[in-house]
């Protein structure tokens, strides 16, 4: 038999690679699978089945022809779907099915390399398109993964077992080089080249506001935004975090102001001053939540506009933290804007004539615009209406379907028909969408605002006071301003909210956990140039920059290799010989002054060699030579063999070998 | 095999003369560096080289791209995930020299073979280690690999296809060991110069019948009775010699292992002489007294063999028959082998 095997390409590639192949690439298509079209995902992965079926019953790829052709349908879908192939999900769909479709064609290990390469693409997209903790796990698996199929790739023969233990291991020693880098490898401050991202929707606000609209918001767990206050904290009851303001009814929904109008109402601020950091969540869109109201857009990302919003530049793809100071009461100095005057009393030419007539009466019985908002609060209070998640739909005159028929609605229902009723009346009044209330969270000890606490109220202008704030909805569910929308609607929200809700412990569990995310988003997602430098000061450098962290960078990579190779070069070494083995060699070293040991000689040789060349010694020397023979080849004692060998030992340590008396 | 190895290479390749010629330079470098190596050989740190295979090369441009995707975006995620298979490519890179580095070449040899057949240089690796070297290859130069798990402690032998087209000494001056182990990214290699010459008998081909002598020749023994085996008496056994010819009656008396030698009778007694083939050409002549050579040795003859300028008495036994081939495959070369 020949003891080496022959190692060329086999005519059926060993179906083992392929396996850990496919592994690879459905890691990575299942990362995406709730973030690109669900046809993409099932292509990709009917794509695999296909191609293991195949390979199963030892079939070969497709023609090519049929694979350009369905490689070009496929193309064309997406282009037609997405109308662009430059962006975050159409690229990412487009990689799912290319790469699903050269899988049909792997055969060699180089296809298979180049199939977890699309593997580790596709998590590399799944990092650039979502961060969050609860991911990250499952990007530390694709990796594993991917590095294991590259194990099996490279050596068939791999177990599944052994190709995870030498990937895992392999991973686990790159772990603080790679922790290292993360803190020292110098950060740019800007990007030079952009993708554009947000063609991934994110639950949260938008510019557009139906009536139902934001209940279905309110049961959505996710975090909106973190708050952390540097100073005192507002009562529940003002805590509004407003978003987008909406200015333009067209008799069913509410669109934000296409006008970009820079006129800002020059206000007097009163009462207490908060000041806090926001920790903003990728949202995708451009709204940056502030509490009501901002006195300043925080930096140069963002700007403050007329009507109080905090807009950045960008979207936000990632993570953002911003600082700024609000007051939640206000006073204007100054008559409103004639422009404004006329955007926020506008209403659509006909429609809702019912609200219309009911408006004109309140009108006309009120002497003030305050005592007009009075007399709307109050037939909302008495008018019998129920708060609600779940109203019914409402007709073509949406606001007269509500007011006097249904009379059920959500937080949307209520601002739409206040300020619908304001603008009736003659009274400038605009919806504010936003957030109220927030959850204290003590770990972290911040505020955390989830997508369930989405809300809309009104603000209408009034003379001398400016623009202010009226909650319709408080008037008919006043426990909304103190309490969640968990809290007062448990039987509308899904089963898995209340569950969470039920007991203490849960709730306790998923605050820590809040903490966790948000010490991560801040820590790892958010850590760039300015956090790097804030490191090497904690580290003592008086005045850091960037030369420092160069050299930080250096010092650990070279650290790192060290301690690596060390680590796998101790493999190499023979093990420490045993006791006796040990006790062997000393004796032998000392006999070898007489006659050195010959490697091909056992103890019993070695000592007749001896004897011949000095027969003085032999008396001394030969039974020590034969008890460790008789040790080491004889028959096991196992009581007495450790003792044995301590007195063997003791016996090689007292050996004294006489002068050589002259010469044989 | 061979063909497999011969379609992988006609893969296009824009650079393969620069590869080769940049093959040949590196190679003359590293005997220039090395030296000629006695075995045993360890293989020392100082003689190994690694390279990125083209998956590795592969990896490298992945990583590239992560790192201008994390960069651009800030995006503190991939860049983690670059470090970590940046840090993950580093230490692949030193696995896969650890499992090269520390190995021995313990022996290489090359039997004698027929032409027109495929011999074997046998390499015989040793590993002292702890750790068992997993998928070592070892090539000769424009031949395929073969490759073999090394466990701890423990030696194995590798055969080497050979191909031996034509009669004469095949030498080989070195041989490649490299190893991918264990994610296929990095290659590390070395050249072990260490030259093996194999014989290479002419091709047994031919079919005239063989010669009987009966000039009984020097040294050989006469007998009256034809055909019948004579027990001549017992002698210690020796390595290879046959089961069936030790005395057990012996052994089981608890005698040491004896040997019944017979000497067969001399009737069979051959004399191959090449001048005798004169109508053929000379490597005709040459296959057809390695025909004989064989076939005579198959049959438990005794055989000799007259080339011009050279005669071997005759004998039997695989040593002779040795001799017989030697004589013919290094006839009218230059340097043959003694």
């Amino acid at each position: 038999m020949r003891p080496g095997t022959a190692v060329s390409a086999p005519a059926a590639a060993p179906l083992r690679p392929l396996l850990w192949t496919c592994a690879a690439f459905g890691g990575g298509v299942l990362l995406h699978a709730d973030r690109v079209p669900p046809w993409a995902a099932g292509i990709a992965l009917l794509l695999i089945v296909w191609r293991l079926l195949s390979a199963h019953r030892g079939g070969g790829s497709p023609a090519i022809a049929a694979r350009a052709l369905l490689a070009l349908a496929l193309v064309s879908i997406v282009l037609a779907r997405f109308h662009t192939l430059n962006g975050l999900a159409a690229g990412t769909t487009l990689l799912l099915l290319m790469a699903g479709l050269k899988l049909l064609e792997t055969r060699a290990a180089r296809d298979q390399v180049v199939m977890v390469a699309a593997g580790l693409f596709l998590l590399l997209a799944a990092c650039l398109d979502r961060q969050e903790l609860a991911r990250a796990p499952l990007y530390g698996l694709q990796a594993w993964l991917c590095c294991a199929a590259l194990a099996v790739i490279a050596t068939p023969t791999t177990s599944a077992r052994a190709a995870l233990s030498l990937a895992g291991r392999a991973l686990l020693l790159a772990l603080p080089l790679a922790l290292l880098l993360f803190v020292f490898f110098p950060r740019l401050p800007g990007a030079f080249w952009a993708i554009p991202r947000n063609d991934l929707a994110m639950s949260g606000l938008s510019d557009t506001m139906t009536p139902g609209s934001i209940g279905q918001l309110a049961t959505s767990y996710e975090p909106a935004f973190r708050v952390q206050f540097l100073g005192p904290l507002p009562p529940a009851r003002e805590r509004y975090w407003r978003g987008p303001v909406l200015h333009e009814f067209d008799g069913q929904g509410w669109r934000s102001s296409p006008r970009d109008l820079r006129a800002h109402v020059p206000r007097e601020y009163l009462g207490t001053a908060y000041h806090y950091r926001v920790q903003l969540e990728a949202s995708r869109q451009r709204w940056w939540f502030a509490l009501d109201t901002p006195v300043q857009a925080p930096e140069a990302r963002a700007r403050l506009t007329y009507d109080e919003q905090i807009i950045g530049d960008e979207p936000l793809n990632d993570p953002v933290s911003f600082e700024t100071v609000s007051y939640t009461h206000t006073r204007a100095s100054q008559p409103l804007d004639i422009i404004v005057q006329h955007q926020d009393t506008a209403l659509p030419p006909s429609g809702n004539p019912r609200s219309r007539a009911l408006a004109q009466s309140l009108r006309a019985r009120a002497g003030s615009d305050e005592a007009l908002v009075e007399a709307v609060l109050v037939y909302l209070r008495t008018g019998g209406f129920v708060y609600s998640l779940e109203p019914e739909r409402l007709g073509p005159d949406a606001i007269d379907d509500f007011l006097f028929r249904t009379r059920v609605g959500f937080c949307g229902h209520y601002a739409s028909a206040f300020v619908v009723l304001m603008r009736a009346a003659g009274v400038p009044a605009r919806v504010v969408t936003g957030y109220l209330g927030g959850e204290w969270i003590p770990y972290g000890g911040y505020l955390l605002v989830r997508q369930s606490e989405a809300h809309a109220w009104a603000e209408v202008w009034l003379e001398g006071r400016g623009w202010t704030r009226v909650d319709p909805t408080a008037v008919v569910a006043p426990a909304r301003l103190e309490r969640g929308i968990l809290d007062l609607l448990p039987q509308q929200l899904p089963v898995r909210e209340r569950l969470l809700h039920a007991s203490p412990w849960l709730t306790q569990l998923l605050q820590r956990w809040d903490a966790a995310n948000a010490w991560w988003t801040n820590h790892v997602v958010r850590f760039d140039y300015d956090a790097q430098l804030g490191v090497l000061e904690r580290l003592g450098i008086r005045s850091p920059d960037a030369r420092y962290l160069g050299s930080a960078f250096m010092l650990a990579l070279c650290a790192w290799l060290g301690v690596v190779a060390w680590h796998i070069g101790r493999s190499l070494h023979p093990q420490r010989p045993d006791a006796l083995a040990r006790a062997y060699g000393r004796l032998c070293r000392k006999l070898g002054r007489i006659t050195p040991r010959a490697p091909h000689q056992g103890p019993l040789d070695f000592g007749a060699a001896l004897s011949a060349c000095r027969p003085d010694v032999e008396a001394s020397v030969l039974p020590l030579l034969e008890r460790y023979a008789e040790l080491r080849y004889g028959p096991p004692l196992a009581e007495t063999r450790a003792q044995d060998i301590q007195v063997f030992r003791q016996a090689v340590a007292r050996l004294k070998l006489p002068r050589a008396t002259g010469r044989d | 095999m061979r063909a497999a190895t011969a379609g992988e290479r006609a893969r296009w390749n824009p650079f393969a003369a620069l590869a080769a010629a940049l093959d040949v330079r590196a190679g003359e470098w590293m005997r220039r560096r090395q030296g000629l190596d006695e075995l045993p050989v360890t293989l020392a740190r100082r003689r190994l080289y690694i390279l990125p295979t083209r998956g590795g090369v592969a990896f490298a441009a992945l990583l590239f791209l992560m790192l201008l995707a994390g960069l651009n975006y800030a995006n503190s995620l991939a860049l983690f995930l670059t470090f970590l298979l940046a840090g993950f490519a580093l230490v692949v890179m030193q696995q896969c020299h650890r499992n090269l580095l520390g190995t021995e070449v313990q022996a290489a040899i090359a039997p004698a073979v027929f032409a027109r057949s495929t011999g074997a240089l046998q390499l015989t690796l040793g590993n002292s280690s702890a750790t068992a070297r997993i998928r070592l290859e070892a090539a000769l130069p424009h031949l395929p690999l073969v490759s073999a798990d090394l466990p701890p402690r423990a030696q194995q032998r590798l055969e080497l296809p050979l191909p031996a087209p034509a009669r004469g000494v095949v030498r080989i001056e070195r041989v490649r060991l490299s190893t991918a182990h264990p994610f296929g990214l990095f290659r590390a290699w070395t050249w072990v110069h260490t030259p093996v010459s194999m014989l290479v008998y002419p091709h047994p081909h031919g079919a005239l019948p063989m010669p009987v002598d009966n000039a009984r020749a020097a040294g050989a023994r006469s007998h009256a009775g034809a055909g019948a085996d004579e027990w001549v008496g017992l002698r210690p056994f020796r390595d290879g010699d046959s089961p069936r010819q030790v005395d057990w009656k012996a052994y089981a008396r608890e005698a040491p292992l004896l040997v019944k030698e017979y000497v067969q009778g001399a009737s069979e007694l051959r004399m191959f002489e090449f001048a005798q083939l004169a109508r053929l050409d000379l490597e005709a002549r040459l296959s057809q007294l390695a025909r004989w050579v064989v076939d005579a040795e198959v049959h438990g003859e005794r055989y000799g063999l007259i080339l011009p300028g050279a005669r071997l008495a005759a004998d039997r036994g695989p040593e002779h028959r040795h001799r017989c081939l030697a004589a013919l495959a290094l006839f009218g070369l230059e340097g043959g082998l003694s």
